[in-house]
C-alpha cells in the first residue's frame, strides 16, 4: 500500500491527514504550532523556531504509551521448524510507531511519537530474572507480504541453526538499540538474524542494510555509539 | 613568629598549616574528581553502581592525604600501625554501634538485597531508596519524609524490595450478584485486561469464580504488571471493570438479605 509523503523531510508549514492520523504544523512568526490527533489522543505543542524542518519517519516501536523497555518479543502465531545447521529466510512484521523531529540547525528534536498499532507488554523469562518486552505477533511470510506502512513494518529475518538437531522457534526477542530501521513511502523493514546455538538459546541483532533500493534509513532514538557500554544484540536464554 | 614554634618533636606550627592546607587540597580533588565522575557516568552505570564507585574513589582520595600529611606530623606508617592497633581497640569499643553500622554498610553493598532507587519497606518503614552511605540508609517515604536508618538495623532487619523482580502481581475479588451471568463477567474482565497495555500478556492474568459468597458470587482478578507501574494500573483497572460491567448490565452485589415469613403477613389498614 503506497501512503505518499507521509514519511521524510518536510517543509513548514505541514498538513498531513490520513489513515486516522490528523497532523498539522503552521508558522506564526517566531513559533510553530504543532497539533495532532490519532486514536484516541491529541498533542498541542508551541515550538520556538525560526528555520526548521519537519522529518517524520518510523523509529523503534517501544515507545508508546510510555518508554518501559528497550525489548521488542514477536511470537510466531505458527511455530517454525529449522532443520539441523541450516539457515533459512522468513518475514514477520513488526509494529510501527512514527516519530515527528523538528530540524533546525543540524540538529533534530524529537517531538512527537504517534503510532496506529496495538500496544501490549510481556515478560520474557522468569518473573525473577527476565526482561519486561513490547509485544506483538505476528504471522511468519516466505515472501515479502504487503504491509501498512503506518500500522506495521517488515523483518527480514535469517535464521541459522548451528545445532545438529531439529529445532523449534515460536518467538523472537530483539533490542532496540540495534535496530536499524529503512523506510520508503511504501515499506517500513529492517533486516535481522537469529544465530541458534541450542534448542532453548539463540542470539538475535540487527544488519544495516535496506530490504529493497531506495529506501531511507531512519533517525533511531535508541542510538548506542554514544555508549559503548550498551548491548545491541539480545541472548535469548529463556527459550526460542 | 608563631609558625616557627615547636608544637612537639620536629613539628613546628608551619608544619601543622601545611598539614592542614595539604588536608584542604586533597578534599578539593576528591570533589573535583566526584563532580567529573558523576558528569562522566551519568549514562554509562546505574545510580547505585555509580554511586559505589563515586564513594570508593572519593574516600580512597582522602584516605591517601591523610597518609601522606602523616609524615609532616612526623607519624611514621610502621608506627601508626602498632598505635593504630592499639587504638582501633579502643575506638571500637567506644564506637561499636558506628563500626557495626560500617560494617553493615559494607556488607549491604555487596550483597545489595536494595538499590538506589528501589521501593522498599525496611523495619516497617516503606519508600525509596535515596542513598546507601557508610552508616546509614536514606529513605524518601511516600509521604515524602525523610528517614535514615542505620546500616546495622537495615541489615538485620526484614527488607521488602517491591522492584527487585521483574514484574508484580495484584489481585482484586469482584462480587457480583447471583442472578448475573458470572461467565460472561469473566469474558468482559478478560478483554479488559486484554485492551490495556500495561497488563502483562504473559505471565498470564487469572480470573475466576472463587467462591459463592453472603450476597455476591465473588470473582477473583489476577493480573501481572512491571513493578513501576503497578500501582498506577492497580488504581486505574479496579474502575474500568466495575465499569465495564455495569455496561454490560452486570451490577456488583451489595450486602443484602431475603426475608421470607412463616405466616403470610396480615394486612392491617390504618385509619
Amino acid at each position: 500500500m503506497t501512503v505518499p509523503g507521509i514519511f521524510g523531510l518536510h517543509d513548514v508549514p505541514l498538513s498531513i491527514v490520513r489513515e486516522g492520523i490528523s497532523l498539522s504544523i503552521e508558522r506564526e512568526g517566531e513559533g510553530l504550532f504543532y497539533k495532532r490527533k490519532c486514536m484516541d489522543e491529541e498533542v498541542d505543542n508551541v515550538f520556538l523556531s525560526s528555520n526548521s524542518k519537519v522529518l517524520i519517519n518510523p523509529i523503534e516501536p517501544l515507545n508508546k504509551p510510555k518508554e518501559l523497555t528497550p525489548y521488542l518479543l514477536i511470537e510466531f502465531e505458527r511455530s517454525i521448524f529449522i532443520e539441523p545447521a541450516a539457515r533459512k529466510k522468513i518475514f514477520i512484521k513488526f509494529p510501527v510507531e512514527i516519530g515527528i523531529f523538528v530540524h533546525g540547525k543540524k540538529d533534530y528534536q524529537i517531538i512527537d511519537i504517534l503510532t496506529m498499532a496495538k500496544q501490549k507488554f510481556t515478560l520474557y523469562g522468569s518473573v525473577k530474572s527476565g526482561v519486561i518486552c513490547r509485544y506483538w505477533k505476528s504471522d511468519i511470510y516466505f515472501t515479502m507480504p504487503e504491509v501498512n506502512p503506518v500500522y506495521e513494518g517488515l523483518i527480514e529475518l535469517s535464521m541459522t541453526n548451528t545445532t545438529m538437531k531439529w529445532v523449534e522457534v515460536t518467538t523472537a526477542v530483539f533490542n532496540a538499540y540495534g535496530m536499524k530501521i529503512y523506510y520508503s513511502n511504501d515499506m517500513v523493514s529492517m533486516k535481522a538474524n537469529m544465530r541458534i546455538t541450542s534448542k532453548k538459546i539463540a542470539e538475535t541483532g540487527f544488519v544495516g542494510s535496506h530490504l529493497e533500493k531506495g529506501m531511507k534509513r531512519s533517525l533511531e532514538l535508541y542510538v548506542s555509539r554514544k555508549i559503548p557500554m550498551i548491548a545491541t544484540k539480545f541472548l535469548m536464554e529463556d527459550g526460542i | 613568629m608563631i609558625l616557627d614554634t615547636v608544637i612537639y618533636g620536629n613539628v613546628t606550627g608551619f608544619d601543622l598549616l601545611k598539614v592542614v592546607v595539604f588536608l584542604i587540597i586533597g578534599v578539593l580533588i576528591a570533589r573535583v574528581v566526584v563532580i567529573y565522575l558523576r558528569r562522566s557516568l551519568k549514562d554509562r552505570l546505574s545510580r547505585d553502581i555509580q554511586e559505589v564507585v563515586i564513594k570508593v574513589i572519593y574516600y580512597t582520595i582522602i584516605v591517601i592525604a591523610l597518609l601522606l600529611v602523616l609524615r609532616l606530623l612526623g607519624i611514621e606508617l610502621s608506627g601508626l600501625l602498632v598505635a593504630g592497633g592499639i587504638v582501633g581497640i579502643v575506638i571500637g569499643f567506644a564506637s561499636q554501634s558506628i563500626v557495626g553500622n560500617l560494617v553493615s554498610g559494607f556488607f549491604l553493598m555487596v550483597e545489595r538485597p536494595i538499590k538506589i532507587g528501589d521501593q522498599v519497606n525496611i523495619d516497617g518503614t516503606s519508600g525509596f531508596v535515596e542513598d546507601i552511605h557508610t552508616v546509614s540508609t536514606i529513605i524518601r517515604t511516600y509521604e515524602g519524609l525523610y528517614v535514615r536508618i542505620p546500616n546495622e538495623k537495615v541489615f538485620t532487619n526484614k527488607i521488602t524490595n517491591y522492584v527487585a523482580n521483574t514484574a508484580r502481581r495484584f489481585e482484586y475479588v469482584v462480587g457480583i450478584r447471583y442472578t448475573d451471568d458470572a461467565d460472561e463477567a469473566i469474558e468482559i474482565i478478560n478483554d479488559l485486561i486484554e485492551e490495556h497495555a500495561i497488563a502483562l500478556k504473559d505471565p498470564s492474568p487469572t480470573v475466576f469464580v472463587d467462591n459463592l459468597g453472603d450476597n455476591a458470587v465473588n470473582i477473583i482478578v489476577r493480573i501481572w504488571a512491571p513493578p513501576s507501574e503497578w500501582y498506577d494500573l492497580k488504581m486505574e483497572m479496579l474502575w474500568k471493570i466495575k465499569k465495564g460491567l455495569e455496561e454490560n448490565g452486570i451490577e456488583i452485589a451489595f450486602p443484602q438479605r431475603t426475608v421470607w415469613f412463616a405466616n403470610e403477613l396480615q394486612k392491617q389498614e390504618v385509619s
